[in-house]
């Protein structure tokens, strides 16, 4: 018998019963919805997560925060680290202290003020909103927020009274900041004050709450500072962070592995994402799990109707047997009937469950917000439920093979029918 | 063409534990050449219908051997004797046994669908036979849309439709009035003088095996006169 014949002698059983057949697609339905959309859930939380935690966080920074043997990461160490694959660059911070300072003219403000070396920054991706890298020992890169906060003492007192003040608006480039330091011993405080010239304005930072006040020296500038505010302690041993920057998320995996393989203490971003991959794998595992029972439960349904099916049929099973219908056709028509009600059943189901996870997307939010009666929730872009082409294939895999398993029995039962009896029935 | 040779069987009844045995077949031996049709006849319960059973297939004898176009059709299994009725057996039934949700002309078809005859193929195939068995008229009825008549001549053409060489009937005028019962014999003769088909009938009703060119008769399961010929 030809497929195409095969499919037609289907059809037309499944038109006989309308009815029972619609039943049981919308319980095959039902029962794969509930699981795509349940699993989504899963799906959705861990996307929100990890792009959160993307977003947030440089992916491609590798923080070294020591030796596992207590000694300092020297520019050695440093130097090694930048030959490794798939580096792209190596930078040593360290926050500046003692500033008591920073002006503009006649402005004051206050900025994270850290040592660095800006070569390596802008191959570890610092980009500029304006201006360019500086040249020279003097010349800084200022943070993109850092002008709202230098204000005229005229300005700082209107802010007391609750009035933001914006700051300082126009271009900074070109500027001159000074910034005065303090001796942080007791005898001798008196302060002295650096120039710098401002030749370069960082990128706003990613996310609209997070705020870049930073104020990047040349590192050339972290022997002399020490030496002023505090001459008792050597240079080596002050507090440096070391970061490294991958050329990729791919990277940054083997980069940490193998700075662990050398002794560093390293953070990145990786080591969280499997903590919570891993959580999340365990959480859809549980999903999935309580989604197919529903798709089980829905299978007694096919159960039923196919063995209702067979039933009905046993008589004109007889009859084809008896004309020559090899009993393996019979086993695979009606087979095939139970996949067919399992492939309808979940192709409408993923179309609803994409109805249903956007709808969620929308409404949860939304009734959440007026809940709360808080703005500020759609910004903040949170996925509750996402279906990723994975869990179709998951939870079609599982439907359609469900039905079959329960079509199995009711389709063998056709193939053991015995003629004679069958031709006995009445009509 | 077909050989049945000291053909047994018993079926026991009853509930497990206690079962009776009831011989049905004893011994039968019964010879067929091509071309011919042959009756058996016996009262109600003398074991045509079971010996029919056997010569088809669906049941498998106690003992005994039976031949069919040299192939011993005892030893095939289920599988390989569907796919030999398939290709050499039509079978006409007492209630027609036709499928209730396809019409006429798609009962017909059935054979040649399970041979996977390609469909333009099928279309000029059954035409030809509607027209023989005179059903043109009635050819996209349902079954539950024919006369009873017109049912059988329904299942003679599924019967025939993918050539068979031996064409089995158990009671095929069982449940048609005498009128109709002549036309449909008629329409046998026909066939097997044009196509050569050879008929197996059954029957307890005399007028129809007089048609056959050789009649068994059959009585609690053994032949009588040892199979001896009853030449019509
Ligand atoms: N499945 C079975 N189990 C037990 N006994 C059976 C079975 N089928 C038939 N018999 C018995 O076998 C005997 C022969 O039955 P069979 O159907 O062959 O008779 P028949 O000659 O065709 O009669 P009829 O003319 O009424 O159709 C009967 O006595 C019947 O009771
Ligand atoms: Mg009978």
């Amino acid at each position: 018998m030809s497929f195409k014949d095969q499919l037609d002698f289907i059809r037309q059983h499944l038109k006989k019963n309308k009815l029972r057949v619609f039943m049981t697609v919308l319980a095959a339905t039902m029962g794969c919805a509930f699981l795509i959309v349940l699993a989504s859930v899963g799906f959705g939380l861990h996307k929100t997560l990890t792009d959160e935690m993307l977003d947030t966080q440089l992916i491609n920074e590798v923080q070294i925060y020591g030796k596992e043997d207590q000694s300092p990461v020297t520019a050695d160490d440093q130097q090694k680290m930048r030959e490794m694959e798939n580096v792209n660059a190596v930078v040593s911070r360290s926050y500046l202290e003692g500033v008591t300072s920073i002006t503009m003219d006649d402005r004051t403000g206050y900025g994270d003020v850290q040592l660095t070396n800006l070569e390596e920054e802008e191959k570890a991706n610092l980009a500029l909103s304006e201006g360019t890298m500086p040249t020279k020992p003097n010349e800084i890169v200022i943070g993109y927020h850092f002008a709202q906060n230098l204000l005229t003492e005229a300005e700082m007192n209107a802010q007391s009274d609750e009035e933001v003040s914006t700051g300082f608006t126009t271009s900074m480039i070109g500027k001159e900041i000074s910034i005065e330091l303090t001796p942080l011993n007791e005898e001798n405080n008196e302060p002295k004050t650096w120039d710098f010239v401002v030749t370069g304005v960082a990128k706003a930072p990613s996310k609209d709450w997070m705020t870049d006040q930073r104020v990047l020296i040349d590192e050339s500038y972290r022997t002399e500072f020490q030496l002023f505010t505090q001459p008792d302690v050597p240079v080596e041993e002050s507090y440096i962070s070391v970061y490294v920057y991958a050329d990729g998320l791919q990277s940054v995996k083997g980069i940490t592995e193998s700075l662990k393989a050398e002794g560093y203490h390293v953070y990145s971003v990786t080591e969280e994402m499997e903590t919570m991959d891993l959580f999340f794998t365990v959480l859809k595992a549980g999903l999935l799990f309580v989604g197919t029972i529903a798709v089980l439960i829905s299978s007694i349904g096919i159960f039923n109707t196919m063995t209702m099916a067979v039933t009905e049929r046993t008589r004109e099973i007889g009859v084809m047997k008896a004309i020559g219908a090899n009993p393996k056709l019979i086993q695979r028509l009606f087979l095939m009937e139970s996949i067919w009600i399992g492939v309808i059943g979940t192709a409408i189901a993923v179309a609803l469950s994409y109805a249903i996870s956007y709808l969620a997307n929308w409404l949860i939010p939304l009734i959440v917000m007026n809940i709360m009666e808080e703005d500020g929730m759609e910004d903040m872009g949170i996925t509750i439920s996402s279906i990723p082409w994975q869990l179709v294939v998951i939870a079609s895999v599982i439907s359609i093979g469900v039905a079959m398993v329960s079509g199995w029995r009711p389709a063998r039962k056709a193939t053991k029918i015995d003629v004679i009896q069958a031709l006995r029935q009445e009509l | 063409m077909i050989h049945i040779q000291d053909v047994t069987h018993t079926f026991s009844i009853g509930k497990k534990g206690k079962e009776k045995r009831v011989p049905v077949l004893k011994n039968v031996s019964i010879d067929i050449n091509k071309g011919e049709i042959v009756s058996i006849v016996g009262k109600s319960g003398s074991g045509k219908s079971t010996l029919l059973h056997v010569l088809a297939g669906f049941m498998k004898p106690e003992s005994g051997s039976i031949k069919v176009l040299n192939q011993e059709t005892a030893k095939l299994s289920e599988s390989e004797h569907a796919e030999f009725r398939l290709n050499n057996f039509g079978f006409i039934f007492q209630n027609f046994q036709l499928m209730p949700g396809l019409t006429a002309f798609e009962n017909i078809e059935l054979p040649l669908k399970l041979k996977g005859v390609p469909k333009s193929e099928r279309r000029v195939n059954v035409e030809a036979l509607i027209q023989k068995v005179g059903l043109s008229a009635v050819a996209d009825h349902y079954p539950n849309e024919l006369s009873g008549g017109q049912q059988q001549r329904v299942s003679i053409a599924r019967a025939l439709v993918s050539n068979p060489p031996i064409i089995l009937a158990d009671e095929p005028t069982g449940s048609l009035d005498s009128e109709t019962e002549n036309e449909i014999l008629i329409l046998i003769q026909s066939l097997n003088k044009s196509l050569g088909i050879t008929f197996v009938i059954i029957t307890h009703d005399d007028e129809v095996a007089n048609i056959a060119h050789r009649k068994y008769r059959l009585h609690d399961g053994a032949l009588v006169n040892g199979g001896a010929l009853h030449v019509v």
